[in-house]
């Protein structure tokens, strides 16, 4: 699959780690430096759980979340202000998780020309059929010691 | 003054809520954009709506364009709070009669600039 001009920059990981670490600075963590690329080899996330939103266009352009759930409940607890021992139900689970998925995917559309809409998130606990599609990106991020994964893929 | 946020999520509605709070809103919540005009028609009292652009039923554009319609709220103030930052995006919803727009992720002092420019908050200098 060729992927138009229009998706170029998603290809570059330097306007994807700023949006991911302005993210986790002002709505996660409240001050930078908590969130950095994770080091080494591609992480294994534990029961892990997938976020994403389409970016309509030429191509759509499929920006994804992965994290395992206890790092996904961090998340959670952290953005609605939850005791580290409340439990995390499955709404506001998704809830928390969609809303850092939107954000990334609506900077992510900021970055190409002509995007067209922005749907809303969708929360699995398998990892979406992406046949036929093309990765442009994949990173992942270390947050509290525990992987946070981020995927660009331009659907057909 | 009283404050409607309007976001399907939750955490934004939380997040934004707060920051209102804080600046002594008293806040009202509403999931999308057909919800915040039920809750419009309730309370006549609101001076602000902090609203997502993308929210199911109805969106945050078309609620702008909705309220624009009744001259009964014709002093409401409209931000827009939102993950959508293309220019043309900022121009339409400023044409529909959005007065501010700030773009996610934000910090609470973006907002509370935002609304000390709109003459809705005073921010005490620190010298």
């Amino acid at each position: 699959m060729t992927i138009p001009d229009t998706w170029e920059p998603l290809t570059d990981l330097d306007p994807i780690l700023t949006i991911a670490q302005d993210l986790f600075t002002t709505m996660v963590d409240g001050e930078p430096g908590h969130l950095y690329p994770w080091m080494g080899e591609e992480p294994t996330l534990d029961d892990a759980r997938y976020t994403w939103v389409d970016v309509s266009g030429p191509v759509v352009t499929r920006v994804m979340l992965m994290a395992g759930r206890e790092t996904g409940e961090h998340l959670t607890r952290a953005l609605l202000a939850m005791g580290e021992d409340e439990s995390v139900n499955d709404a506001d689970f998704a809830d928390a998780v969609g809303e850092l998925a939107n954000v990334v995917g609506g900077n992510v559309k900021s970055l190409v020309t002509n995007p067209g809409t922005l749907t809303l998130p969708v929360v699995t606990h398998e990892a979406p059929d992406m046949a036929g599609g093309t990765k442009l990106i994949e990173t992942y991020f270390g947050w509290k010691g525990a992987p946070l994964g981020v995927a660009l893929w331009a659907l057909a | 003054m009283k404050a409607l946020v309007i976001d399907d999520s939750r955490v934004m509605r939380k997040i934004v809520g707060g920051i209102l709070v804080d600046a002594g809103f008293e806040v009202v919540e509403a999931e999308n954009g057909q919800d915040a005009l039920d809750r419009m028609a309730e309370h006549d009292d609101i001076g602000l709506c902090c609203i997502d652009w993308n929210m199911p039923i109805m969106t945050g554009f078309e609620f702008v364009v909705e309220v624009r319609k009744h001259a009964e709220w014709r002093d409401v103030t409209l931000m827009m709070v939102t993950t959508e930052g293309e220019q043309d995006q900022i121009v339409r919803a400023l044409a529909a009669g959005a007065h501010e727009y700030v773009i996610k992720p934000f910090t609470p002092e973006v907002i509370l600039d935002k609304l000390q420019f709109l003459g809705l908050v005073e921010i005490e200098e620190t010298v």
